[in-house]
């Protein structure tokens, strides 16, 4: 048992800016996370950010993980424990942790949840063949353990994550032989959708995956076309042959300790499903508990680098510390980030996040 | 949600393992317009959160013939309600672990009891005791007992399992339907209104578990039933390798290997205070652990997985209140079970369908009225963890 005075549960870019924050307020943060390295899905985006110059535009995800990481691990003010996953948060406000394969407790006077976000999946005949991954798990085998998941890939899901994964299939010389995507348009950025159709990957829209065939392992999917009630149409089925399938059909939060914790949540589908109640400074309604990162909102990485420096100083702030130019710093975040989800791409966060932001000193 | 029966004959409310075995009973009986309530789902309270042992080895008459009858319905329980998946039955004993001689001594007691009404268990002497469970540390045993025949159920299967029957003869299970006061008339109950509304009936059944003083202070009794958090953990599953559920009373726990190969375990903590307080504890997870390693080092090395938290019905005396009250006619109560409902539910609620229909129960189930408060005649169950 040791006490910290503020718990940071989630190394990734919101995680790590909420430790940063908090620590330069003069914080002392204990940040743990599962794996055994910070920067979550940062370390295996080797595509370059967009967004604003402040959040590391045109630099690659995993830079900014780098980056991160050496600032984090070179504060005094912030312990790191990775290889360290939270169990629960208890009714005496404590979090149990399995710290390598032990069990502590910690009693933190703060907590800013920053577990992110997991893969969703589809279900069809045979889905559990082996050769069927969550895209981003395919970029993890590539970018960070420098495996090649297959010869011949199909994508299911042509947002942002399904064309820059496909995309990068290519360079790693893996085929690509389709992106298939339910809607009928492209939901990714155009830059990027325009990249892999220029090197010649078909880009089925209207289209699902009916069934995948194969006895040990994945050999081959049925597609076919979608009709306006979303039902595939009879005569319209395309066979192809592949190795291995990605699958890219969004994010859900991981909330699991927000739940076990009592906060107020809610059904968001803009937000990417259930997500907590937050005040503009990201606390819960359970007070002394903050969010920040796809936890709350399934957002791009440059909104949780954001997220986490509102959630770092707020949560600082609210223990006395203001010791560093706080409360411009505070505004400064909340200005960028409501920035960041101007224009049409943030409309769908926007349209979201209304119903559930409390005011502050609401949480119980 | 369809609208739910304006009338019925019988309303039970609670849809655990006791409402939906006397949904079935009474059904079988021939009763019609038989209406379950339930304010969550089936499973969702006590039921769908015990550890689910099925064990015969009581200090009391009555729960000795309760548990072996239920036994016996237990053994050929899923061909008798025609349930396609089985539930998960098995007979791998318990072993109860004795570290004290007035342990050992009221084992024995147990013993003779419990083989006087035909439930073949015996003493063991320690080193017995290792033969059963091998990776037994017998450090301080100084015995215990045993029965072959003690076992374990699917407590979600068996409740599905008389639930679906009971639907098949024409009862109706509203779940999501909660229960919002009862109603009666010259002394007797007459109607039952639900969040969903309201049902006209002739009786009302009590199965609602740590909720029964709820539904008792509804017609203006005084139950003496108190909900108490109790907490579960389970491990990862591993080989087989523990056969019996081992039992220690001193320690206040009990682990036993399921089916899957997980291990199973609970602690009753005789601090808890009473409540509806579900939330499970850390603290609870680090003191099993060290209790259980000590008994059985072998398991060490095993992952919690999950731990959880549900209430068992308490009763005074550790034994359930059953039958009518003579206060509220109609008003008929079946709770209290103090931690071992599930175990002696279908010969319970055979008992209690028989009590229902105005008919001579098999066996006289008199001294579980809830009279027994008032005149003092307690007989406490000396076994209960």
């Amino acid at each position: 048992m040791f006490d910290t005075e503020m718990l940071i549960i989630g190394g990734g870019p919101a995680g790590l800016k909420a430790a940063l924050s908090a620590a330069e307020q003069g914080a002392d943060v204990l940040l743990v996370d599962r794996n055994p390295y910070l920067g979550g899905q940062l370390v295996k985006q080797t595509h370059m950010f967009f967004g604003s110059q402040k959040q590391y535009a045109s630099e690659r995800g995993v830079t900014i993980a780098e980056i991160l990481t050496r600032e984090v691990l070179n504060s005094d003010k912030i312990c790191v424990l990775t290889d360290t996953t939270a169990l629960g948060y208890f009714e005496d406000k404590s979090v149990a942790l399995e710290i390598k394969g032990t069990f502590k407790t910690v009693y933190p006077k703060r907590v800013i949840v920053a577990t992110g976000a997991q893969e969703n999946t589809l279900i069809f005949p045979n889905s559990d063949l082996p050769g069927i991954y969550g895209a981003g798990a395919v970029q993890t085998l590539m970018n960070v353990h420098g495996v090649m998941p297959g010869a011949r890939v199909a994508m299911v899901g042509a947002g942002n994550i399904g064309v820059i994964v496909s995309y990068q299939l290519l360079q790693a010389g893996v085929e690509v032989v389709a992106i298939i995507e339910a809607a009928p348009r492209i939901g990714g950025y155009h830059v990027h959708a325009a990249k892999v159709r220029r090197l010649g990957v078909p880009i089925y829209i209207a289209h699902t995956v009916v069934e995948a065939h194969g006895r040990e392992s994945l050999e081959g999917i049925t597609i076919a076309c979608l009709d306006e009630k979303w039902q595939p149409v009879k005569g319209t089925e395309i066979e192809l042959e592949i190795d291995v399938l990605c699958i890219s059909v969004g994010l859900s939060p991981l909330t699991e300790l927000l739940f076990q914790a009592g906060c107020k949540m809610e059904y968001v589908p803009q937000l990417g499903g259930h997500v907590p109640y937050r005040s503009e400074n990201l606390e819960t309604t359970v007070a002394g508990i903050y969010v920040a990162g796809d936890v709350c909102a399934v957002e791009e990485a440059s909104a949780a680098m954001v997220a986490g420096q509102i959630a770092g100083l707020a949560a600082a702030g609210s223990l006395g510390y203001k010791q560093n130019n706080y409360e411009a710093k505070l505004k400064d975040a909340k200005n960028e980030l409501a920035g960041l989800r101007r224009g049409p791409a943030g409309e769908k966060v926007r349209s979201g996040l209304w119903a559930l932001t409390i005011a502050a000193g609401e949480a119980v | 949600m369809a609208m739910i029966k304006k009338k019925a004959t019988v309303v039970i409310i609670g849809g655990g393992i006791l409402g939906a075995s006397v949904a079935y009973n009474l059904a079988r009986q021939g009763l019609k317009d038989i209406v379950l309530v339930e304010k969550s789902y089936l499973t969702s309270g006590a039921t769908g959160r015990c550890g689910a042992g099925i064990r015969q080895q009581w200090g009391t008459e009555m729960n000795c013939i309760l548990s072996r009858e239920s036994v016996r319905i237990f053994e050929t329980l899923a061909e008798e309600l025609e349930y396609p998946y089985g539930i998960d039955y098995r007979q791998n004993g318990y072993l109860l672990l004795a570290y004290s001689p007035k342990e050992r001594e009221q084992f024995s007691k147990n013993v003779a009891l419990q083989n006087s009404l035909g439930i073949p268990s015996r003493q063991v002497t320690s080193a017995e005791a290792r033969d059963i469970v091998p990776h037994l540390n017998i450090d301080g045993l100084l015995g215990g007992a045993y029965c072959h025949t003690d076992g374990h159920a699917n407590p979600f299967h068996v409740t599905f399992a008389y639930a679906r029957a009971a639907e098949r003869m024409g009862v109706n299970l509203y779940s999501n339907t909660e229960v919002l006061s009862i109603e009666k008339d010259k002394g007797r109950v007459c109607r039952v209104v639900t969040s969903q509304g309201s049902i006209d009936c002739e009786i009302v059944v009590n199965t609602a578990g740590g909720h029964a003083a709820v539904i008792g202070e509804m017609v203006g009794l005084d139950l003496p039933v108190y909900p108490e958090r109790h907490q579960i953990m389970i491990s990862e599953p591993v080989d087989a390798f523990q056969v019996p559920m081992v039992i220690c009373m001193s320690h206040h726990f009990y682990i036993q290997q399921t089916t899957h190969g997980s291990f199973i375990m609970g602690q009753g903590d005789p601090n808890e205070p009473k409540g509806f307080n579900i939330n499970p504890s850390w603290q609870f997870s680090v003191e099993l652990a060290k209790k259980i390693t000590s008994v059985l080092p072998h398991l060490k090395s095993l992952n919690i997985i999950r731990q959880w938290a549900g209430l068992y019905d308490m009763c005074p005396d550790a034994q359930p209140i059953l039958g009518e009250s003579p206060e509220v006619k109609g008003f008929f109560t079946a709770s209290g079970f103090s931690g071992h409902g599930f175990m002696i539910a279908p010969y319970t609620a055979k008992l209690m369908a028989q009590a229902i229909l105005g008919e001579e129960p098999e066996i006289n189930i008199d001294i579980l009225n809830y009279h027994r408060f008032a005149s003092g005649q307690l007989i406490l169950e000396p076994a209960v963890v």
